[in-house]
């Protein structure tokens, strides 16, 4: 069995109730039978490979959670099928539970009252985890979280991040086959992110774990992933590999050159038309800053070469649209379905 | 190294019940001033019944059980129900509200089994603190406290547990009502305020009047008090008393069976709470 996750035509809708505003609204609502229906995810379709490491992005409200609590069969799909491991997951789900690991960024999943320690400790008995694998599992956890100092405190005593790192370190103690975070790296400062990051991408080749991680931090995609799907408004936009994102959404990568004498009119309209030869455009050449932007990955070295032998060029950067950037514009601006 | 793909089974799965009662005990020791708290609510919840049952025998105390009868009943229902306090309603509503039910689901084990051992660990703790309870009645009344005898006693046990896990299933089926409703506060008060009614605390259920009496006969709260309380004092004996219990395990097992198919469409309409 090749495939971790098997999704087809997956939708979820829920029924709402039509609150009206205000106190008197809430009154009302009451007495009221109204109600709304809600297409939290729309006929997606995907498939993910053992061993694969995929991201799933989308604004708030995208449907990214909803996907998730489908795939690990804590809520049930209204249309379409899925499979995890071959297992229906909420036909399965506690059969499946024993084969997946699960990090809900903003739900603690360690006891409340007890020590970090002995809820490790249960996760061994509970999940069955042979001595040798939990030898590793725990000891590579306890270095590479920095967790030494919390095991024996209570989980309702730690601080969000200090959780979040238990819960990361309990979710991924079996070894578990396919691994679901949502919101991974929550609550967490930048130094202890870059520690999680590698941690999850260490621990993923040592057992060529499955992994599906839900995130608004977009480095825990670049990172941590080599495949992106992104969800908008509950519908799938883009499935594949980071690198097909970046060129089928990063329209542009720009040439800044600043120069030492500013462009005459003249010179700005020959240049003008030699940078569209070279497929490029001057976005902009005001003073002493030319800008040029192209959308070919080979372009760069022609137009740079250009640039430096008709101005006196001072200083010159070479720009990439970062993923980031992308995705906050495609947030703001739908491209639309392919 | 491969990721491990485990399949369930069921010596493992009970070493894990076992091991989650563990912790699930040592977790009630984790708040002291709650537990003193409730220990002093209780002497209040249960000294104020009595004291208004000694104002009426002192009025008239020919009430159809005499009053050294009466008083070891009432502390016993205290003690018995005392041991009965779960968090069942209010864990689980609580974590229904607040989306951490998913965190319980995904767990390889059975939600209801989990929860129960959740239960049998409060009710342990609390069970022991009720003990105090009877040594203090003890201090009091004497030796009308003891039991019946040394087989009602033995009975008194069978029924005591069944009462238990009536108790606890009771309380796990009023609360898929909060997988709708999303508290667990509404189901938490309808409940207690039907046991309270129907289990005999406030009273035995010879005093009710025929209405309320018949009422009970078709519901099981009395069997979480009255019944395991009765055979304790050998008002239930012989053939009586294991009628007693053979209604206590049929209502057990349709309760647990009810608990069942209510969580499984209970899941199929889950919403859980928060992104």
């Amino acid at each position: 069995m090749d495939s971790a996750l098997q999704v087809e035509k997956l939708s979820k809708s829920y029924k709402r109730r039509v609150r009206q505003p205000g106190l008197l609204g809430a009154a009302k609502s009451l007495f009221s039978s109204q109600t709304e229906e809600l297409q939290a995810v729309k006929n997606i379709s995907f498939s993910i490979k053992r061993g694969e490491r995929v991201g799933l992005i989308g604004e708030n409200g995208a449907g990214k959670s909803t996907t998730l609590k489908m795939l690990t069969g804590i809520i049930v799909p209204t249309g379409g099928t899925l499979e995890v491991l071959g297992r229906v997951p909420w036909q399965e789900r506690r059969q499946l539970a024993l084969n997946i690991g699960v990090v809900f960024g903003q739900r603690p999943q360690l006891l409340w009252d007890i020590p970090v320690r002995e809820t490790f400790r249960l996760l061994k008995t509970m999940y069955r985890i042979p001595d040798d694998v939990y030898q590793v599992t725990y000891t590579e956890a306890v270095k590479r979280l920095s967790l030494e100092p919390l095991l024996a405190t209570p989980v309702r005593q730690l601080s969000l991040g200090q959780r979040m790192r238990c819960d990361l370190a309990a979710a991924l103690l079996h070894a578990p086959a396919v691994v679901f975070l949502d919101e991974p790296t929550i609550g967490l400062d930048l130094s202890v992110k870059e520690q999680v990051r590698e941690y999850i991408t260490d621990i993923q080749e040592k057992f060529g774990i499955t992994l599906l991680i839900t995130t608004h931090d977009l480095k825990d995609i670049t990172e941590t992933c080599d495949r992106l799907l992104l969800l908008d408004k509950g519908s799938l936009l883009f499935d594949g590999s980071i690198k097909a994102f970046e060129q089928k959404y990063a329209s542009d990568r720009r040439i800044v050159a600043e120069v030492r004498k500013p462009v005459e009119a003249e010179e700005r309209a020959t240049l003008e038309k030699e940078i569209i030869k070279l497929g490029g455009t001057l976005k902009e050449a005001e003073g002493h800053k030319i800008v040029v932007e192209h959308r070919e990955e080979g372009a760069a070295p022609a137009l740079t070469q250009l640039l430096l032998s008709r101005l006196q060029v001072v200083d010159l950067n070479l720009e990439k649209t970062d993923i980031e950037t992308i995705v906050t514009r495609i947030y703001r601006q739908p491209v639309g379905k392919d | 190294m491969r990721a491990l793909e485990p399949q369930l089974n069921f010596i493992e799965s009970f070493h894990s019940y076992v091991s989650l009662f563990g912790r699930s005990l040592r977790a009630s020791f984790a708040y002291r001033a709650s537990t003193v708290t409730s220990l002093v609510t209780a002497v209040f919840m249960y000294a104020i019944p009595m004291l208004v049952w000694r104002q009426v025998y002192a009025q008239n105390p020919n009430l159809g059980i005499s009053k050294a009868k009466m008083f070891p009943y009432l502390l016993l229902a205290g003690c018995v129900n005392y041991a009965m306090g779960m968090s069942v309603e209010f864990r689980i509503g609580q974590r229904i509200r607040q989306g951490l039910i998913a965190t319980d689901l995904l767990k390889p084990v059975d939600f209801q089994i989990a929860q129960g051992i959740q239960a049998l660990s409060d009710g342990l703790f609390n069970g022991a603190l009720g003990m105090v309870f009877f040594f203090c009645g003890y201090l009091v009344l004497g030796k009308d406290i003891l039991p019946a005898s040394l087989f009602s006693f033995g009975l008194f046990l069978v029924s005591f547990l069944l009462a238990f896990l009536i108790q606890y299933f009771v309380c796990f089926v009023f609360v898929q009502g909060a997988f709708y409703t999303y508290s667990g506060y509404g189901i938490f008060a309808a409940r207690g305020a039907l046991q309270q009614t129907f289990s005999g605390m406030i009273a035995p259920l010879t005093f009710y009047p025929p209405f309320l009496k018949a009422a009970g006969e078709w519901l099981p709260f009395r069997h979480i008090i009255y019944t395991p309380v009765s055979i304790y004092m050998g008002w239930a004996q012989g053939a009586e008393a294991l009628d007693l219990i053979l209604q206590q395990l049929a209502w057990m097992t349709g309760l647990y069976l009810l608990g069942k198919f209510l969580m499984i469409k209970s899941l199929k309409q889950l919403e859980v709470q928060g992104g």
